[in-house]
Parts: structure tokens; sequence; C-alpha cells
């Protein structure tokens, strides 16, 4: 389930924290493999992570399912993560929100049917100056328009 | 820790510094509502349901989290606490159901209670509530997360009590659901108190399901006898019948936990394999009669077969659930007959090689120990509330070494696991005893020995550890070397100043010690009684093709020409086949008596119910059966009488002269460790079909490694005496390890 790169990436975790506390490296592990599986995380995985680090699985689960980093069904190629907390919603977050999910024809949590694209609403991404923003991969995009939107989906492939 | 003053609603109490404001109010009887602590378990401040007034604090504050300091005002119920505690109330039955009418938690709810005098009788919430889909998470709790408050005890009691992090808080917000891994359920031993400790009725009794509201039952104080530990339990009965059983505080013996097999097994009691009239066999068919036609078949029985001079061809065995004044009574039947032939080891190969060991540690202090050796046992399913000690001593820094024949699932950290032929547990132990000894005169036998590595470590944490235990378990009861590695022990022990704990033998087996029921001067052990084939056998709860080591034997024994009274609280095949008389007898909680436990604590129990249908509490049948045979001194009033005299009956242990052997007998061939489920092992636990329905009931595997099974000539999928081959490395060399359940019910 995790590749021996994985393997490898995760231990340089674990390195960062003093012996016997390898389950503080958890998300990143998480991060990492599910970078490794198509982007979402399977309950193989999650248990995988957790026999890893000598964790409780219901303890990694615990922490795949309070953050909205983590996919547990199949995502798209890109994650659009748009934000609709409060600065967001009152730019305008519910529109630009209705704006995509008809232009993409789906909604949210859900993914193209080509597998390139899926959308996800998140809680504040800490870039309320920039609202309505949204994330996709590690990149923000801020100060969404729909034209602009426009322009950032074509980019994508 | 200093004692200091503070002052609640107005009245100066004395507290301790740094505990926190509930144990205070607590203990002072001020009511201060909760949901989220336990006194048990720590502190998570969630619910906000505790809060109170401090003075000189701008916000009210959580009683369960707020540490006490010298001068502190606290007020619990002026107007700005029962304002904010009618706040929370309010947010936490924002999403609970309105179900109590068919909740089984109605009545004995905390929620409920608390709602009734801190709530509102009307909610602002018009929204729609929140619903949680049910996952099934075994046969003993049913779950209904939907009434679920999120307050965490049942997560907190995994993480802390039963060890294992079974159920978990997921997702997040509105979102949150208390929820184990996916669909693995639930399969702690311990697993039942989550439903004690859940203040509402999302985890509920699932065999318990819709049967009765609380208030419907009385409770009984009772002891649970189906291990060392003897747990305080209340059993709750209604109409003459059982239904729950729930456990009772006692922080001597089990604090406020009860094992899921002292808590399901009552179960059984209404099994339809329930022994419940006298029986008598005549010209080879069973015949029902009234109990005083039984007894008196059973007195001629006897003296047709035994007459005057030879009552040595009478011999009695009793099962290691009966009570203390059971064994006692039975035992002075014998004695006072002139026989000395009473044994209530069944299940050992080799009684002249049978283990005696002292235990001198008590169950509380189990939890100070600093270093434990466990030597063949696999404690958390054998005695789980004694391993929950040592849990609680390992969680407090003690180190556990083990020496078993294969790895068990621990649910704490161990040291060092030593996986070691059962041929070679008597050697390791010698090795630390040289290893302990050093140069000091050494005994001869250990002249030869020179200790491995492992030994050495353990002979060096014993000598330094300041208080530490070694336990002996049941996995060696039958090792050929059993005696040995029992006086080896007890020597390492002496030397290194250790405690010894013996739980090699389990229920109510040191009653049974107690009361003398162990053969005397010129008496047969039970094998041999089985083996000389005596004229008349009574047996007490005895279950011929599961209680005994050799169960064959057993049969032949009581096969024909002898005349076999049993006492018994279930009827089976076996029993009508190989009995003359059958006599039904009271279960758990059907009678009084007393069980003796680990720390030598004689705890008395009343029956909770009368026995079913005719069958009778067994000391009466004996007292009557004693009466009867015109024997002298069973005049007894009431059973206390006979806890009294049994509790004082003078006993001198012989000393034991038996040698000690230390060669490892690479030669003796394969051995085989038989190992009950832990729901198999008396017959009450045979008929509890819940617990049968669990994980550890369905266990059924004979392990072995290769080697092992390529001499055995058996590989996977096969079976070995009936139970499947479990082919892995992790077996010690020749040994192999059955963990056996038992079907519900049995053959009957
Ligand atoms: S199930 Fe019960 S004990 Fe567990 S968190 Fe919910 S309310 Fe608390
Ligand atoms: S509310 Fe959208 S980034 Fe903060
Ligand atoms: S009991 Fe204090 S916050 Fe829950």
């Amino acid at each position: 389930m995790i590749s021996d790169k994985a393997k490898e990436q995760i231990d340089a975790w674990i390195k960062k924290y003093p012996e016997g506390r390898q389950s503080s490296a958890v998300m990143e592990a998480l991060k990492i493999v599910q970078a490794e599986n198509a982007n979402s995380l399977s309950a193989e995985a999650i248990q995988a992570v957790a026999d890893y680090l000598d964790m409780p699985r219901i303890a990694v689960q615990e922490v795949a399912t309070f953050y909205e980093n983590y996919n547990h069904k199949p995502a798209g190629k890109h994650t659009i993560r748009i934000c609709h907390n409060i600065s967001c919603m009152l730019n305008g977050a519910d529109n630009l929100i209705d704006y995509l999910e008809q232009k993409l024809g789906i909604r949210t949590g859900e993914v193209t049917k080509d597998g390139l694209i899926n959308v996800k609403k998140v809680e504040c991404l800490g870039a309320c100056v920039g609202a309505p923003m949204f994330q996709i991969g590690d990149k923000y995009y801020e100060n969404l328009t729909e034209k602009k939107i426009d322009e950032i989906l074509a980019t994508l492939k | 820790m200093a004692d200091i003053e503070i002052e609640i609603d107005g009245n100066v109490v004395t507290a301790q510094a740094g505990e926190m404001l509930i144990s205070v109010t607590d203990r002072e009887g001020i009511s201060v509502p909760r949901f989220c602590y336990h006194k048990k378990l720590s502190v998570a401040a969630s619910c906000r349901m505790c809060l109170v007034d401090v003075e000189g604090a701008p916000k009210p504050q959580t009683a369960c989290s707020t540490p006490v300091n010298e001068g502190m005002k606290v007020h619990t119920q002026n107007a700005k606490v029962k304002a904010s505690q009618k706040a929370v109330m309010e947010f936490l039955l924002v999403n609970h159901p309105l179900d109590c009418p068919i909740c089984d938690q109605g009545g004995e709810c905390e929620l409920q209670d608390v709602a009734m005098t801190y709530g509102s009788d009307m909610s602002y919430f018009s929204e729609g509530k929140r619903v949680v889909v049910d996952n099934d998470i075994g046969p003993l709790i049913h779950t209904d997360m939907t009434r679920c408050i999120h307050c965490t005890r049942c997560v907190r009691f995994g993480n802390e009590i039963g060890g294992i992090a079974e159920m978990g808080g997921t997702g997040r917000g509105e979102d949150l659901k208390i929820e184990p891994f996916l669909q693995e359920g639930i399969t702690s031993e311990l697993s039942g108190n989550m439903i004690d400790v859940c203040p509402v009725g999302a985890l509920t009794s699932k065999p318990f399901r819709y049967a009765l509201r609380t208030w419907q039952m009385n409770a009984t104080p009772s002891i649970a006898r189906h291990d060392l530990v003897g747990s305080n339990v209340f059993a709750q009965t209604y109409k003459g019948k059982v239904r729950r059983v729930v456990a009772k505080d006692n922080d001597n013996v089990n604090e406020t936990w009860i094992s899921d097999r002292d808590r399901f097994s009552y179960e059984g009691l209404s099994h339809e394999n329930r022994l419940l009239k006298p029986q008598i066999k005549l010209n080879g068919k069973w015949k029902e009669v009234q109990w005083n036609e039984a007894l008196e078949f059973t007195v001629r029985g006897l003296a047709n077969q035994v007459s005057d001079n030879q009552a040595n061809e009478i011999g009695a065995l009793a099962s290691n659930t009966a009570t203390l004044e059971e064994f006692y009574l039975l035992q002075k039947i014998l004695r006072e007959m002139g026989s000395e032939n009473i044994d209530h080891r069944l299940d050992i190969k080799d009684l002249e090689n049978s283990i005696t060991l002292d235990s001198n540690i008590k169950l509380t202090e189990l939890e100070s120990i600093d270093y434990g050796l466990i030597i063949g046992s696999n404690p958390r399913l054998e005695q789980p509330m004694i391993n929950h000690r040592l849990r609680k001593a390992v969680l407090a820094g003690a180190d556990i070494d083990v020496v078993n024949v294969m790895p068990f699932d621990f649910n704490y950290r161990i040291n060092s696991e030593n996986i070691i032929s059962p041929y070679q547990t008597a050697t390791i132990l010698a090795e630390i005893s040289k290893s302990v000894l050093k140069s000091v005169h050494a005994k001869n036998y250990l002249s030869n020995v020179s200790a491995r590595d492992s030994a050495q470590s353990i002979a060096n944490r014993l000598l330094t550890a300041d208080n530490s235990v070694i336990i002996l378990g049941e996995h060696i009861i039958n090792n050929p070397q059993a005696i040995s590695i029992a006086k080896l022990i007890s020597e390492i022990a002496q030397q290194t100043n250790s405690a010894t704990l013996n739980i090699s033998a389990t229920s109510n087996s040191i009653a049974a010690e107690m009361a003398n029921f162990v053969p005397g001067q010129g008496g047969l052990d039970a094998n041999a009684m089985l083996a000389a084939k005596l004229k008349a056998y009574i047996l007490l709860d005895i279950y011929p093709e599961y209680d005994f080591h050799n169960s064959v034997k057993a049969l032949e024994a009581f096969g024909n020409n002898t005349f076999v009274v049993s006492m018994n609280s279930f009827k089976d095949k076996v029993i009508s086949q190989c009995s003359d008389v059958m006599l039904p007898i009271a279960s758990f909680y059907e009678t009084s008596g007393s069980h003796v436990n680990i720390d030598g604590k004689v705890q008395s129990f009343a029956a909770a119910v009368s026995a079913p249908s005719e069958s009778k509490p067994a000391w009466k049948v004996l007292k009557v059966l004693a009466d009867l045979l015109k024997l002298q001194g069973f005049h007894y009033e009431d059973s206390t009488q006979i806890t009294s005299e049994a509790v004082n009956q003078n006993r001198q242990k012989a000393t034991d002269e038996r040698p000690v052997s230390v060669i490892a007998e690479a030669k003796r061939g394969i051995d085989v460790i038989y190992q009950k489920s832990p729901y198999a092992t008396d017959v009450l636990l045979r008929h509890a079909s819940a617990l049968h329905a669990t994980k550890i009931g369905q266990v059924h595997l004979a392990s072995m490694n290769k080697s092992t099974a390529e001499k055995l000539q058996v590989e996977r999928g096969k079976k070995y005496l009936g139970v499947p081959v479990m082919v892995t490395e992790s077996v010690a060399n020749d040994c192999v390890f059955i963990n056996a359940r038992h079907p519900i019910g049995g053959k009957s």
C-alpha cells in the first residue's frame, strides 16, 4: 500500500520528532500516501498508515476525517478547494460555487466525467484578504471572478 | 498534597490543593451536573455541563477541570450558574432525539435526569436534527448514535482502561460521529463497561434490548465467580429471573469495571438445557421423581454400593465454580463417611506434579509494581481484571517481561516477550535463579546451568526492582515440569524479594483449597479416582465431556457398575449416560455462598433469585443428604454458619518434598497447551449465547509452527484434536497452543 519512496518520505518526517513520537508524523504521512493513491485515502490506505506509524486505526481515521485536506472518495486530477467561510461568503463565494458547478457540470464533492477536476467546499484557508478564493494543489487563487475562473480552468489539463 | 480550605455555596470545606473542584463537590455531596467527567477517566471538559461560578473569574468555570486553590469561593447554585447550565443543556439537546419512550436508557439516563433538573421545558431550535446511521458493532453493544452527545467517555474508556482504542470521533463539527474503525466492531474483553459509562442511550446492552425498564427490576449485590477476582456486581432481577448484570463499585476488587464475561454470563441461566427436576435411573430408564425420593434413592444407592468399611470406594469431585460452602459441605460429608477421595482439580494431567504456589500480593498492590514477570499466561483473556491492574502499573512506568509459548495480544507495552518451548520453561527459570544467586550457595541442580542473556537481564530486573512480582499462569499446569517451575519461581521470588501471583487455576478454586477440597492422607486425587474405577462418585456440577483433562477416562470410570450421583445445574447427554441420579442445583445468582478471591478475601453473596423449577441450592441439598446419611455435625441454621466453619478450619500445608528438575528434555516430544475460550471455562458461560458470538468467543485455532506441524503430520486446513490448524512461526518449537471455542449449549 505504501511505496518504498513514500516510506522514505514518511521516515524523514518521523525523524523530526523525538523517538517514540512517530505518530506526530501522521498528517504528513496521510498526505504522502494520498498523493500516491489517486489523491484519495481508502480504508486500506488508512490502515497502512496506522500500521506503519504503530497507531490505532481509529486514531488515524479521526485525523483523516477531521481535516478537509484528505479525500475519502476518488478525487479528480485537480481538486479545487473553494472557501465558503465568512469573508469569502460575504464576497460572493456562494455565487462562484454555483458558477463552478454549472460550468463543470458537477456538484461539489463530485468529479468531472473525464476525471480531471473535483470541487470541494472548505473552511477558511487564511486568505481572507483576497476573498473570494480557492486553492488548487499548493496554489492559492484570490479575488476570484467568473472570468478569472474561466481562465484558470482553461489551464487545467 | 496540602489540605486547603475553600468555600462552596458559603460553606467552608477542606480540599487538597490541585484536585479538581468536581471531586470536592462530589465528596461533599454537592450536586454538580456532568456528562463527560467520569471519576476513573481522564478529564475532557468537553460537555460544559458542570459549569460553576468561581468568584473572580469573569465566566463560569467547568468544575471538572478547575483545580482548587486556597481561599477559592465557588457558587454552584446562583443565577449565573443556573442560566449557564440551562443554556448548555439546551445546546446538548439540539441534536438529541426526543425518543425517550422507546429508549432503553430511559429511567437510568443521565441526560434525562439532568435535563429534568437543569433544562428548560422548551427549545428554541426549530431546524432539522442530525441523524446518524448505525453500524453493527458486535453482539454485546447496541448503538443508537443519533442519541450520542459526544461526551467521549466511551472513547476515553477504550484508550485508557480497555487498552485498545476502538471508539473514536470521526468527522468534525456537525458531522462528528463516535464510531469504531469502519466495520471492525468492538472486540475488547471489557467492552460492556462502555454501556455503563455512556450517559445516554447511545450504547446499550444488546442482549437486554427492549426487555425492561430499570425501575421494574430489583438489584441484588452479588459476586461474579468466573475468575479469581470475584468482581462485585448487581444482579438485576425481574419476576424471579436475572435480567441484567451491571458493575458494582469496589475499589479493592474491580473498581468500577467488570469483564464482559461477568456481565453477560447470566444469559446462560435461562437456557433450555437447565436441569429442572430430580431424576433417577431405573433399569436404564430416567424417571422424574420428587426430591425426597431422589435423595432416598441416592442414599440407598450409596449404601448398596459401598458397605460400611469400604468408604474409600467412594469419591467426590467438584467443579471450580462451586461456592466455598458447597466445597466445604461436600468434603465434610466424604470425610465423615470415612473417605479422603476428594478433588476439584479436574483438568490437570499429572496431579503428582501439580503446582502449589501461594499468591502474596494484593490486587491493589499490583498497580504499584515496577517490574513483573509473567510465565505461561495470556492474562487479558484469562484474568481480565488482574490484567487491568497490570496495565495500570505499566502505564505508571512498570516493565513487564513475558515467558510464553507464543506471542499474545497484550494491551500494554511488554518489555520483552520470550517465546520458549514448554520443555525449556524450567530451564530458563533455572537460569534466572542461577543469575540471581550468582556464586552464593547455588543449589545442586543449578550446577550445570548457564544463563542466557535474556535470563540474566530478567534476573537483574528482579534484583533491582523495588516492587516486583512473578506471575504463574495456567499454561503451565500440564507442563511435565510444572512443580519444578513453581518451586523455582518461589525460590527466585524469595531471593529477589519479589511477590508471587498464582493464576494457574481460576474461578473459585481458592475457595476449594480453603475448604480443603483436596485429597487427604491416603485419599485419591481426581485422576487416581478415575483410574481406580471407584464404586460410587458424587459429582458437583461436573460435565465429564468438558471438565476433565481426559474425558475418555472419566467416561470409563463413570460407566457400568458404579453409582454416580450428579448434582448439576445443566443437563447434557453425557451426564444422563453416566449418572444414576441427577439432582438439579442452583446456578450463579440463584444461591447464597462465598467466593474467595486472589487476595484471600471471602466475599459472600445472597441469592438474587430462587433456583428455577425444582432445582435447589447445592449447599441445601448437601446438608439434607448429610442428614439422610446420618452423619454428625451438619446442623446449620443458615449458610453463614457453614461459611465461618469453612473459613476457620485448620488447614496445615504439608511441606513439599518433591524434587526440582531443570533439565530441558527436548526428546520429550510435543507439548499441547489446551486452553478453552474464556467464554467456555464453566457451564454457565458455555450457555451464554451473546458472548459466544463475539470475536473472542469465536477463536478456534490450534497454532503451531511448521516443524511441529510436520512432526504431527498436519497442515493448514486440517484439524488437530478437533481444532483447525494454524501454522505460524511465532509459536515456539514442539508446542501446540490450542484456543478452543465451545459450541453454544453443547451437544445435549
Ligand atoms: S456513545 Fe455515549 S459514551 Fe460514547 S461519546 Fe456518545 S454519549 Fe458519550
Ligand atoms: S473566509 Fe475564505 S479564506 Fe478566510
Ligand atoms: S463534566 Fe465538566 S465539561 Fe463535561
